[in-house]
């Protein structure tokens, strides 16, 4: 695999080890490209810092706690809840962020006493919310306020209250990864042991690596719960806090993102013995493997593989339709760290996607490795981009979408590229075979959305047709389609809901879930506020 | 079996885990050494039709889980797996085992491979 040579990187010689093309024949043991490095000095990286990857990747997913950045409010802003990481307590998390707001006089004489202060009225401020987590900055690291010591005074002074502290200060770290990475530790290292929870089945897991992107959690907790399976705790989409703190009471560790959440699972598996079973959520194929694998583990293969036949033949008609219009789009697929080793070959199979290139912000040379390994030959692979290898690649590659997050995809669209946001989504959840049906409506969407053919006349100068009538999607993707699939009668475009979540937490609320007890294997039904929350107790 | 037909179909085993898989990835190198160790061993019990259960830890149930899925990917992906004798399949199985080793571990070029802690 050559690595790849950017033309407007070639003053940049150390960047030529952070790209490769993947070649005919070439394996992983010829070139891989570098990665979770610092950025190199004169390329603009497009990665977040460490704060910002202990803080709103990880931490603000909790549902219920009081987030609280302890330094400038423009910390906070830029990590207030941008991701769609909903939650079934009225998303609380999304609606408030709390900074301490730190200005000079704090940097000269200490924001100690403010810290404190602001704890205190926040906590009396919103009185049902019992728990807090407060994030390190680059400013009061700097400074070297002692936020546990503040902290534990708090929980003196307000003895059912509890705080997690996390020290992940911006500059702790090449990217965002550093902070994943500090606040898996921290976790396990502060929290994990101090609760022991309500067990009702016999069949218990932690659900980790997933952040519940606009409903991606509540989605696979209905395959779960309809195989009777207790999700002790998500790590940490849809979260609970005192749910975390009792990780080391489940039987397996599903991890998805291992990019975000390796960590913990692995230091799980060494202190209590818990296997760590790496899965995909997306993809009708992969995600069913995932989820035989995990009946295997319980034996309850019988119950998976009810759950694929029900699903496959509910959307599978419906992914169809729109793969039979996919076939030979080119895409680039540019996520932060894990989708692109999550998608990169059910894209192809599934749907018939070409991606041409993988990139990501702040993955390991572990995650170039699994992306590599999926995607097809002559796929461009790039580590942490800069903004004109991104659009040297566009311009070089001619992809029909980009799959990024918003600040890469506002690049993609000003040369005419149409984008997909992946980060918060466009139209999720994405996960599972229902949210897999509406990736590839998004897809379809985006590809062939009129407004891209109008994007390319300039009114300035151009002549507008007048002979046109009115176009639609399918004016452009029907037209190599045969008869047979044009007028099928099996084939059809997805039936999901705008929001397909409110009717899953309803069955939820009726008590269609079954699971066995723990001792008798007698199946029961179980309160919808243990299925949000699990019941725990203090361990001292 | 001839070394190089083994050699063969070896290849699409490997093509079939690094496609699919995701066990084999875990980031550092000891941890590599055991999951291949684990996971291919007890997959070429199950298509040999020997026992693939060591104990009742759940260490061992998900090495196995990981092993059913794959060898029943293997039987679903590639028909000659289930014509093929005990004896050759192992042999296949060694070669894969020392493959996924070189390029996983020995041969990788992943510097994390050899950091100390998780």
């Amino acid at each position: 695999m050559p690595y790849h040579e950017f033309e407007c990187s070639k003053c940049i010689p150390e960047r030529k080890q952070h790209a490769v093309d993947k070649g005919p024949g070439e394996q992983l043991t010829d070139a891989l490209p570098l990665g979770y490095l610092n950025t190199i000095p004169g390329t603009i990286s497009e990665r977040g810092c460490a704060y910002c990857g202990a803080k709103h990747v990880i931490g603000t997913p909790m549902k219920d706690v009081l987030h609280m950045s302890h330094g400038p409010v423009g910390c906070t802003y830029d990590t207030w809840q941008t991701k769609r990481y909903i939650s079934d307590n009225e998303n609380f998390q999304l609606k408030y962020t709390f900074a301490t707001d730190v200005k000079e006089k704090h940097i000269v004489f200490g924001a100690e006493k403010m810290l404190k202060q602001n704890i205190v009225e926040a906590f009396k401020a919103f009185p049902h919310i019992n728990r807090m987590t407060i994030y390190q900055t680059c400013a009061t690291a700097l400074i070297g306020d002692d936020i546990d010591a503040i902290a534990e005074e708090v929980m003196l002074e307000m003895p059912d209250k509890k705080v997690f502290v996390c020290n992940s200060p911006g500059f702790a770290g090449p990217s965002q990864s550093g902070g994943h990475h500090k606040i898996n530790h921290q976790w396990i290292n502060k929290m994990i042991g101090t609760a022991k929870p309500e067990i009702y089945s016999k069949y218990v897991i932690n659900y980790v690596g997933e952040y519940n992107i606009q409903g991606d959690q509540e989605i696979m907790k209905d395959y779960f719960h309809r195989m009777g399976i207790q999700i002790l705790s998500t790590f940490t989409g849809n979260g609970s806090f005192d749910d975390l703190r009792s990780m080391n009471h489940a039987q397996l560790n599903v991890l998805e993102c291992a990019r975000s959440a390796e960590y913990i699972c692995d230091e799980l598996r060494v202190r209590y013995g818990i296997p760590r079973m790496d899965i995909d959520g997306f993809g009708f194929e992969a995600l069913s493997d995932s989820l035989l694998k995990i009946g295997y583990f319980f034996g309850i293969e019988d119950k998976a593989q009810q759950i694929i036949d029900e699903e496959t033949a509910r959307w599978k008609p419906e992914l169809d339709w729109y793969a039979a219009r996919l076939q030979g789009v080119r895409m680039c697929l540019w996520p932060g760290g894990s989708k692109l080793w999550h998608w990169a070959h059910m894209l192809k199979k599934e749907m018939g996607i070409n991606v041409v290139s993988v990139y990501t912000k702040f993955g390991h040379q572990g995650d170039m490795e699994k992306g590599i390994s999926r995607c097809e030959e002559g796929t461009l692979a790039i580590d942490d981009p800069n903004e004109l290898e991104t659009v040297e690649a566009m311009l070089a590659l001619k992809p029909d979408l980009i799959m990024t997050g918003k600040r890469p995809g506002e690049v993609a669209k000003k040369i005419r590229i149409p984008y997909l946001n992946v980060h918060g989504y466009h139209n999720g959840p994405y996960k599972g075979y229902e949210g897999w049906v509406r990736l590839a409506r998004d897809i379809y969407n985006c590809v062939y959305s009129p407004i891209h053919q109008l994007a390319l006349i300039d009114i300035s100068k151009d002549e507008i047709s007048t002979d046109k009538g009115f176009e639609t999607q399918q004016t452009y993707s029907d037209t190599a389609l045969t008869d047979e699939i044009k007028n099928s009668g099996v084939l059809r475009k997805s039936t999901s809901k705008f929001d397909p979540i409110p009717a899953l937490q309803k069955k939820a609320e009726e008590g269609k879930y079954l699971f066995p007890d723990p001792k008798t294997g007698e199946l029961r039904t179980v309160p919808y506020e243990k299925l949000k929350k699990n019941k725990v107790v203090d361990v001292e | 079996m001839d070394i190089k037909k083994a050699n063969e179909k070896m290849k699409q085993l490997e093509w079939y885990i690094t496609k699919h898989c995701l066990w084999q990835y875990n980031s550092r190198g000891w941890d590599r050494e055991i999951q291949n160790e684990r996971i291919l061993t007890k997959t070429k019990q199950l298509l040999c039709g020997e026992k693939a259960i060591e104990d009742n830890t759940t260490a061992d149930r998900y090495y196995w889980s990981e092993a059913m899925t794959l060898s029943g990917a293997f039987k679903r992906y590639f028909s000659w797996v289930e014509k093929t004798s005990n004896e050759d399949i192992a042999q296949i199985m060694l070669l894969l085992k020392e493959q996924m080793d070189f390029t996983m571990i020995k041969g990788s070029l992943n510097q994390e491979l050899t950091k100390q802690q998780y």
